[in-house]
């Protein structure tokens, strides 16, 4: 496969949305993009191709935005895509009826584009913390073109 | 007591008849599955029940449903079991008699379950009171129980005589034995009792029983009721004979003796029971008789109800087999004339269930049951463990024209042939004789002295041994050519095909060197027909069957070659260094031709195109297995290992000496050694650069090839003068190959080349060695993160995947810090610690690499602490301060938040982990206070390393969830050094703020309640050292921990109390492993003599609360003695302890009996 399909410029950050990497490298934990989704790998084992053929990778890995299993198997040598997994600290200012969240950046602007994500217990997880009138801090993840919430942290009262 | 016999007026009936129907009732409705939680419950609170016994009894002897009556039997157990102590002496004999009473009654009972379970109830009360009943008392049952036994009162009863002294020896066996809530000590003594008592007179019994029925059931034709007891007899036999005797009295002497090898193999079963059974067993001929009744049994197998598995065939074949384990002082020291005479006897006999063994096999092939031949085949096997070779090759000379060796050879043979033929996966009957004759084999052949000399075969045995092994490589050869064919795509690596090989490997070495002079010929000549054919057929044939061929032939050679080690340097077999005494020339030495092709073979991988056609990575796997096992023990080994001597055959020696000499030099330093040594290098080199991705091959490479050169000093200093050695360096620093290598094998390679620096000549050149290599790590770490636009940089695949390489070479690296390489190491660690603390920034998000930068951490500060001068010790801990602030300020309050649980639960083990390496470290700053190598001993600048663990768990255990410590190795971790500095540093927890001392202690209380034995007995450590602390100090004037053990604040209670209060209630209340009594003793203690006035108040209050009057004086007497017997002071010495431990233990089996039921 040749690098240059992967290697194209995304708008904003002015970075890859993917690197190429060789599949016997990526271990478990690490990023990969499987049916050109980006997921976390959960698993990786190795087989061979017949008795005496080569190594293969099989990855399952969970979409980190959808959550949803996707499996692939790559020869060992060959290379894979692996996301550019972008986390960015905000601090939350206010959650919008219309469910869009108000988010203060590290120099100072505002961000208001960022939605509340769809389920139900997550939004609830982050509501009940910022009702509570804690100083919250949201942790966005973001990889190629889609961000969404991935973790919150109290930092004291406010 | 509430006796059957008594009378019963007509309230208590119509009282026990409604408590029978509740009973049947009950059990109806858990057969039929009608609300069976209620119905458990009622049948457990029978054995509560006011009148217990009475209804049990009744039960018993009135309910028409069997089902009620085993529980009944059960409730019965349970009860006096629990109450055995209060029960008086005739209340227990009469429990018991009517269990046996009950049994011998209803003999020809059809429900057997409800006879049984009666027959193990008296079995288990019989042992309960074995200790207070009298001779006489004994005596009492086991009249009855003998009578039944002679047949006095019929075959049924005979059976039950029978079942019952099965339960009774079964109770008093360890293995089987119920725990009953006694110490080990009360099963010792009634094991031993048992054994010098009773046991022969049960034995005698047994024989008796089923001596009574052996013409009847010989000379009917038909099945017959005394075949059952014959059967049962049998058994029980068995069951004796399978006590682990340990009365045998002369055993000490038995050791030296050549015929009793009892040391060869403890897995296998050996029946030692001393020379007082010498006239049961083998003076009586008794094994004539058990002979000549299988034979007989042989006979009826035509008929009706008997067949080769009928359990009376069963049973006498078990008994047969196990009389061949017999062995010890049973035997007088007659030269073995005796034992020889016994198992020339049993010989003979099951001659016939494998003789001749093709005729066997074929019938086996053709339906007919394989037990019998399995049966011979382990009584093979029993036989060997008793004997040397040389005494097994004889037995059969007597009766045969051929020794037993080739018996055993041409029946496995057989059994191999069978194999090849039907080659599947399922484990058929083949599979398992040729593991039973496989263990023989290793039996026999194994060496017999630890000195590693090998079992030398007669000569006929090694033809036998020779002929075996060029069969089995025969199989082993088809098995791998017709494993292509059926390959499924899950091929077995490496690894596992040895380990599941592995026990068979070890016995075809052995089997190998029994006829080593003519098996190494063999395997040159295999190997070159397939290195030939491989040569011949390139590119035209398909080599795979061949390569597996190869890959089988590998693994067989390296064993055969060479030994594991386990560690050590292994010597040359012995078997290869005392043959091939008539070799000159080195170079003709066939293990040198042998190992030379083979080398000679791995060489030709160097070239691109042979290697594309010819090296598969399953084949490179089993080459580089073999030259890390061959390396290990042939290339360069240490010149005394040449010159010791082995004084087997004196007149050989001087011939021998000069043919291991030539043997053992030729790899050596100055002969061919460093060609090898520098064809091995290469070898490595090129898998790890041109099999990219091949990750098993690469970790062989590294993990056991390298691993295993560097391991030896001499060739340490052979591979720093190697010119390929200083290409792998380099290629290290520079290819970019080398850092596609997975995390494992990266961190081995460092670890590997830092190692490999004990070869130069002296610290200086090591340690500029060591800086070379790592020089590029640092200096990327360095400027990575002096860029100005790190954060987003850093997020960066591509940089993530190079700091994580660089991450795992440093901490490959810093675990092979020696006192060397030390310095060098401890510069690297130094350079990049504010890197480290910038990439802990901004990789927080980024688990994998948190972990990989925590982990080298810890790694880096374990090698190095014991070696740092005070400054040194300063500037790390404060090093290592920062960094724990600094992770728990990323992580504490912290929520991950995702739609996938699997990625939570990743999140939270991501995190268990993390915290596991933080206390680690925290331990490795611990040892600084044990272990110490630096220069300035004066305390005056050192750092209060107490103060700064204490200080660091404060900064970790926030992090630390009740949730985590399910992880049980992060709880063991944890309570490990809690209980290691309370024990070690006592007197820092008073400085202590209240809020962590709070925190520390209600973890301690949280682990004395955890159901993880360890984890219990390290809070224990940890209270003892504490409360002994304190009260040592008070009792010295001083405060001790003061104001914590009085109790402040909104703590009215000091910890004492609380913990004093906690810890009985536990002992008293609660289920724990009797194993922690003597534990929670040695804490107990000194908190009873911190807390008196509490323990007092507490005593009284358990006096007070008990209402029946008997109950509560014997309370407060069990309360009284524990303080007061065996002359317990109020010191805290070792004999005190001792003392507590004894009267703790007394007084719990005194009072948890009823303080837990009523």
């Amino acid at each position: 496969m040749s690098d240059e399909e992967h290697h194209f410029e995304s708008s904003d950050a002015g970075a890859s949305k993917t690197y190429p990497q060789q599949a016997g490298t990526i271990r478990k934990n690490g990023y990969i993009v499987i049916k050109n989704r980006p997921c976390k790998v959960v698993e990786v084992s190795t087989s061979k191709t017949g008795k005496h053929g080569h190594a293969k990778c099989h990855f399952v890995g969970i979409d980190i935005f959808t959550a949803k299993k996707l499996e692939d198997i790559v020869p060992s040598s060959h290379n894979c895509d692996v996301p550019h997994v972008n986390r960015t600290d905000y601090q939350l200012i206010d959650i919008s009826e219309d469910g869009f969240l108000s988010l203060l950046t590290e120099s100072g602007d505002t961000k208001d584009d960022l939605r509340l994500p769809t389920d139900e217990n997550l939004v609830k997880q982050i509501k009940d913390g910022f009702a509570e009138g804690k100083d919250l801090v949201v942790s966005v993840m973001s990889a190629m073109g889609e961000e969404q919430i991935c973790a919150l942290k109290d930092i004291g009262p406010k | 007591m509430q006796g059957f016999s008594d009378g019963i007026t007509g309230a208590d009936l119509a009282q026990l008849q409604s408590t029978m129907h509740t009973i049947e009732v009950a059990c109806t409705s858990i057969q039929m599955q009608i609300n069976p939680t209620a119905a458990e419950a009622t049948i457990l609170s029978l054995s509560q029940s006011p009148q217990r016994y009475k209804a049990c009894q009744f039960i018993l002897e009135n309910s028409q449903m069997a089902n009620a009556r085993f529980q009944a039997a059960a409730a019965i157990q349970d009860a006096a079991i629990r109450e055995w102590g209060f029960l008086s002496t005739e209340d227990r004999i009469s429990l018991i008699s009517f269990c046996l009473c009950f049994v011998m009654q209803r003999a020809s009972s059809p429900e057997g379950y409800v006879q049984a379970k009666v027959s193990s109830v008296a079995a288990q009360l019989m042992k309960r009171g074995w200790l207070d009943f009298t001779a006489a008392e004994k005596e009492m049952f086991f009249y009855q129980v003998n009578q039944a036994l002679l047949g006095a009162h019929g075959v049924d009863v005979q059976f039950i005589g029978v079942n019952f002294l099965e339960s009774l020896v079964s109770e008093f066996s360890p293995s089987t034995s119920s725990a009953m809530g006694l110490p080990r000590e009360f099963h010792e003594q009634c094991r031993t009792s048992l054994e010098l008592n009773y046991l022969k007179t049960f034995y005698r019994w047994a024989r008796d029983a089923a001596l009574s029925v052996t013409n009847k059931i010989i000379e009917s034709d038909a099945a017959i009721p005394e075949v059952k007891v014959c059967t049962a007899a049998l058994r029980l036999m068995l069951q004796i004979l399978n006590w682990e005797f340990r009365h045998d009295t002369n055993s000490m002497k038995a050791g030296i003796n050549v015929f009793s090898a009892g040391v060869r193999r403890p897995e296998c079963v050996l029946v030692q029971p001393g020379p007082a059974w010498c006239d049961v067993l083998i003076s009586s001929g008794h094994v004539g008789w058990l002979l000549s009744l299988y034979a007989a049994l042989r006979q009826k197998f035509c008929h009706e109800g008997y067949w080769l598995d009928c359990p009376i065939a069963v049973s006498a074949r078990k008994l047969i087999v196990q009389f061949c384990s017999l062995t010890g002082t049973i035997f007088p020291s007659d030269n073995g004339k005796m034992l020889e005479n016994h198992l020339l006897q049993l010989l003979s006999g099951i001659l016939q269930w494998i003789e001749p063994p093709d005729a066997v096999s074929k019938a086996i092939e053709e339906g007919k049951s394989e037990s019998e031949m399995h049966d011979g085949c382990r009584a093979l096997l029993s036989i060997a463990t008793v004997t040397t070779p040389f005494v097994f090759d004889q037995l059969l000379k007597a009766i045969r024209p051929f020794g037993t060796l080739t018996l055993l050879s041409t029946l496995m043979c057989e059994v191999v042939k069978v194999l090849m033929t039907n080659n599947t996966d399922e484990e058929t009957w083949s599979w398992e004789a040729r593991d039973i004759l496989l263990d023989t084999w290793t039996i026999l052949l194994v060496p017999l002295d630890g000195n590693g000399g090998d079992a030398f075969l007669p000569r006929e045995g090694k033809q036998a041994a020779a002929n075996l092994f060029a069969m089995i490589i025969e199989s082993e050869l088809k098995v791998a050519s017709a494993s292509v064919a059926n390959d499924d795509g899950d091929s077995d690596y490496l690894q596992a095909s040895i380990s599941a090989m592995d026990g068979r490997l070890i016995s075809y070495a052995l089997i190998a060197r029994g006829a080593i002079d003519v098996t190494i010929p063999l395997l040159t000549r295999l190997f070159s027909e397939r290195f030939e054919r491989l040569h011949q057929g390139r590119g035209i044939i398909d080599p795979t069957e061949t390569l597996e061929e190869l890959y089988s032939l590998l693994l067989i050679t390296g064993h055969v070659l060479a030994d594991e080690g386990d560690g050590e340097t292994p010597l040359v077999p012995s078997a290869i260094q005392t043959h091939f005494v008539d070799i000159i020339e080195a170079d003709k030495h066939p293990v040198v031709v042998l190992s030379g092709s083979i080398i000679r073979f791995a060489e030709q991988s160097m070239d691109p195109e042979v290697r594309a056609t010819v090296f598969s990575p399953r084949l490179m796997e089993a080459v580089i297995w073999f030259l890390a096992r061959w390396s290990h023990t042939y290339l360069m080994p240490f010149e005394e290992a040449a010159n010791c001597h082995l004084s087997h055959d004196y007149e050989h020696q001087h011939q021998s000496i000069h043919s291991r000499k030539s043997l053992l030099s030729f790899f050596g330093e100055h002969n061919q050694g460093k060609i090898v040594l520098n064809i091995i290098v290469h070898i490595s080199m090129m898998t790890l650069m041109s099999y990219p991705g091949e990750k098993d091959l690469q970790g062989l490479t590294c993990h056991h090839l390298l691993h295993t050169l560097v391991r030896r000093k001499n060739i340490c200093y052979q591979l720093v003068s190697l010119d390929s050695w200083h290409d792998l360096a380099n290629a290290f620093t520079n290819e970019k190959s080398l850092f596609l290598l997975s995390s494992a094998n990266q961190r081995s390679l460092a670890q590997t080349l830092v190692l490999s620096a004990s070869g130069l000549r002296n610290s200086e050149a090591s340690n500029q060695y060591v800086q070379g290599l790592m020089v590029h790590m640092t200096t990327y770490l360095v400027e990575l993160s002096n860029k100005k636009d790190l954060k987003s940089v850093a997020q960066q695949p591509d940089i993530i995947m190079s700091v994580s390489c660089l991450l795992e070479r440093l901490r490959g690296a810093a675990s092979a810090a020696g006192p060397r390489t030390q310095r060098a190491i401890y510069e690297i660690g130094i350079s990049i610690m504010n890197p480290v603390l910038l990439l802990l920034e901004v990789y927080k998000h980024e688990s994998a690499v948190i972990y990989l930068l925590l982990k080298f951490i810890v790694e880096w500060v374990d090698g190095q602490i014991s070696y740092l001068e005070a400054q040194e010790t300063a500037s790390v801990i404060d090093f290592c301060m920062r960094l724990l602030q600094l992770y728990s300020s990323h992580n504490i309050g912290k929520i991950s938040i995702s739609l996938s649980s699997t990625l939570i639960s990743e999140a939270k083990t991501e995190k268990y982990k993390d915290l596991r390496a933080l206390l680690q470290l925290l331990s490795s700053l611990c040892s600084k206070d044990l272990v110490d190598f630096s220069s300035d001993s004066d305390e005056v600048a050192g750092t209060n390393i107490a103060q700064v663990v204490f200080f660091g768990l404060h900064i970790v255990t926030p992090l630390i969830s009740l949730e985590l410590l399910k992880y049980p190795k992060l709880c063991h971790d944890y309570f490990f050094l809690l209980s290691h500095i309370l024990e070690v540093y006592p007197e820092t927890l008073p400085q202590l703020n209240s809020e962590a001392f709070a925190h520390i202690l209600g973890t301690l209380d949280f682990g004395l309640h955890h159901q993880d034995l360890e984890v219990v007995n390290m809070c224990l450590g940890a209270l003892k050292a504490l409360a002994s602390y304190h009260y040592r100090e008070t009792c010295a004037g001083k405060t001790g921990l003061g104001s914590h053990a009085a109790g402040q604040g909104n703590l009215p209670e000091g910890i004492f109390s609380q913990f004093l209060r906690s810890l009985l209630q536990l002992l008293l209340f609660e289920d724990y492993s009797p194993d922690l009594v003597s534990a929670a003793a040695d804490a107990l203690l000194p908190l009873i003599l911190c807390e008196q006035e509490l323990y007092q108040r507490l005593g009284n209050e358990l006096i007070e609360r008990q209402a029946n009057s008997t109950l509560k004086s014997r309370l407060a007497n069990a309360l009284h003695s524990l303080t007061s017997s065996n002359h317990l002071s109020s010191t805290l010495d070792r004999v005190n302890y001792q003392r507590f431990r004894k009267n703790l233990n007394s007084f719990l089996m005194e009072v948890r009996g009823f303080l837990r039921t009523m």
